[in-house]
């Protein structure tokens, strides 16, 4: 009882939230609102060349630890142009029997013209962590998104795999108050295999990228997951990684990939984000400053 | 009394229909991935009952709860009125639609529910259903198979468990006899994996009664989406989806 209070009082409610907007006068997107509740911070917004603004989303406890719970809020103003990243892979420790999965909730807003890319370093499960994660984008006329996320399976070079409890993954994009994506992904690979043909078979690791502007025809779409495609099949190298491309119902596309090793997602990931921005924006994809 | 025995074996004989891979609505043309995963090597006879099984209670599972919800929606009917109705119709398949990131597998889902609801129109099944089908039409939504064949069950006052389960049923074997034309699958081998699968169709359906109060749905095949996405660049396929 007294070590389960002891667990209650080291929980955190992390919570962010970032609102940006657009200087007409000066041509640039700026942060304008940055609350923030420990573990989550911000320290700085750095312009970039487009006129955008890049924001690296830090986490204080070096990772997420069971019983966390954090809010990320983030509204993306009219005609604003913004790149968020974290400043490396999420860790997820280890939960203790007696304290509940760490949650984190990210409601992002994407108005009018604007652009968001949000492009997070791997998430890396460690053995026995619980971890439920719910990201909700809300998207109007002409905003663009794209987001990616990359799930480890565990701390390969300890020979950790698929040793995690739970991961429950939720996403929902709505573009103009409809739904164009959702998923649920519940894995518990004590319970149920993840090496399943049904599931990842040989694979280990696995993305989901989304690619999203309102208001194009679906002939764009379909046109563009055939491009992509294309690039798709250059990258794949079956039985070590395998990429697909396929149109949502509207509004956008999804880029999925499965890896045995990991390591080939992320410039995969880079490839196809520089030839959709090329594409859709007629500008190049810009990396996030960063170490890599 | 023998009035309540004509109808209750009247549904079993109306689900025996609906459930059947004959009922002419194209289901034989669409592998839903599957074609990809034989033809790249990944899924072998010797894994075949493994893989549905787990197949099932995630994208089965899915499906089925939506099966669930056309049906709920059915017995609704009566108190919600027709305009409400339709509304909740085109927003549940506007969810599933949204819920199949993957192109071919969606519109294989719309293809099938298109054509199920075509055919049952033809059997004056309820007076409703040139309505809910034009409304979709009009708004540019498919129609997807699971709901359309949830919905059918509960205009026909059949059970609900028992609707989910021949939805099941129906979709289980045509994954199977998919399989049949894909690989050396014998009949009396696809028998024994249909029959091995059946208490694995009820402990979905029970997890699916469970959790569908709470929108608790998850699935996840990247493996068979991916197979998808794929399956337009394969050069030579039997198989739509």
């Amino acid at each position: 009882m007294e070590h389960q209070q002891q667990s209650a009082q080291q929980r955190v409610a992390g919570r962010l939230h970032l609102s940006f907007d657009y200087d007409q006068r000066r041509q640039l997107t700026r942060l304008t609102t940055c609350e923030q509740q420990p573990p989550l911070q911000v320290i700085r917004a750095f312009p970039l060349a487009t006129g955008g603004t890049l924001v690296h989303l830090h986490n204080l406890s070096g990772g997420v630890l069971g019983g966390d719970q954090l809010t990320i809020k983030v509204d993306v103003g009219p005609q604003t142009k913004v790149q968020l990243t974290s400043t490396s892979a999420t860790r997820l420790y280890r939960c203790r029997p007696d304290t509940p999965p760490a949650q984190q909730t990210c409601t992002i807003r994407i108005q009018e013209g604007g652009l968001l890319e949000y492009l997070p370093d791997p998430l890396i499960p460690f053995a026995g962590s619980r971890y439920q994660q719910y990201t909700q984008f809300d998207l109007a006329q002409n905003a663009g998104l794209f987001w990616w996320e990359t799930v480890a399976p565990g701390r390969i070079a300890r020979g950790e795999l698929f040793a995690y409890d739970l991961m429950h993954l939720g996403l929902t994009i709505s573009a103009l108050a409809r739904p164009i994506a959702i998923e649920r992904f519940k894995l518990e690979p004590q319970c149920r295999t993840l090496s399943s043909v049904a599931r990842l078979g040989l694979y280990h690791s696995f993305s989901s990228f989304y690619i999203c502007r309102v208001g194009l025809p679906a002939t764009r779409w379909t046109q563009l997951e055939q491009e992509l495609s294309e690039l798709a099949q250059d990258l794949t190298h079956p039985g070590e990684t395998t990429w697909g491309v396929s149109a949502l119902v509207a509004h956008g596309l999804v880029i999925r990939a499965v890896s045995r090793q990991g390591r080939d997602i992320a410039p995969g990931l880079l490839a196809l984000w520089r030839a959709a921005k090329r594409s859709l924006y007629a500008e190049d994809a810009i990396l996030p400053r960063k170490i890599y | 009394m023998q009035g309540a025995i004509d109808f209750k074996y009247t549904t079993f004989l109306q689900m025996l229909q609906f459930a059947d891979s004959a009922l002419p609505i194209g289901s034989a043309a669409h592998s839903f991935g599957l074609e990809t995963l034989v033809s790249e090597g990944l899924l072998s006879i010797e894994q075949l009952e493994t893989f549905l099984r787990d197949y099932l209670v995630e994208a089965g599972a899915l499906e089925c709860q939506f099966c669930q919800r056309g049906h709920q929606l059915a017995s609704q009917l009566s108190h919600s009125g027709q305009d409400l109705f339709i509304t909740q119709w085109l927003a549940l398949n506007e969810r599933l639609s949204a819920y199949k990131t993957v192109r071919e597998s969606r519109l294989a889902s719309a293809s099938l529910g298109r054509r199920f609801l075509q055919l049952v129109h033809g059997l004056d099944i309820h007076p409703l259903l040139p309505d809910i089908m034009q409304a979709a039409k009009s708004a540019g939504i498919a129609t997807h198979f699971s709901i359309a064949f949830g919905l059918i069950g509960g205009l026909l006052a059949v059970d609900a468990t028992m609707t989910g389960l021949a939805y099941l049923q129906q979709s289980l074997s045509g994954l199977v006899f998919a399989c049949q034309r894909l690989m050396p699958l014998g009949q009396h081998q696809a028998s024994k994996i249909l029959w091995h699968l059946q208490p694995t169709l009820l402990a979905i359906i029970k997890r699916s009664e469970v959790a569908a109060p709470n929108d608790d749905i998850s699935s996840f095949t990247p493996l068979v989406d991916i197979g998808s996405m794929r399956h337009s660049a394969l050069t030579t396929r039997l198989f739509i989806s």
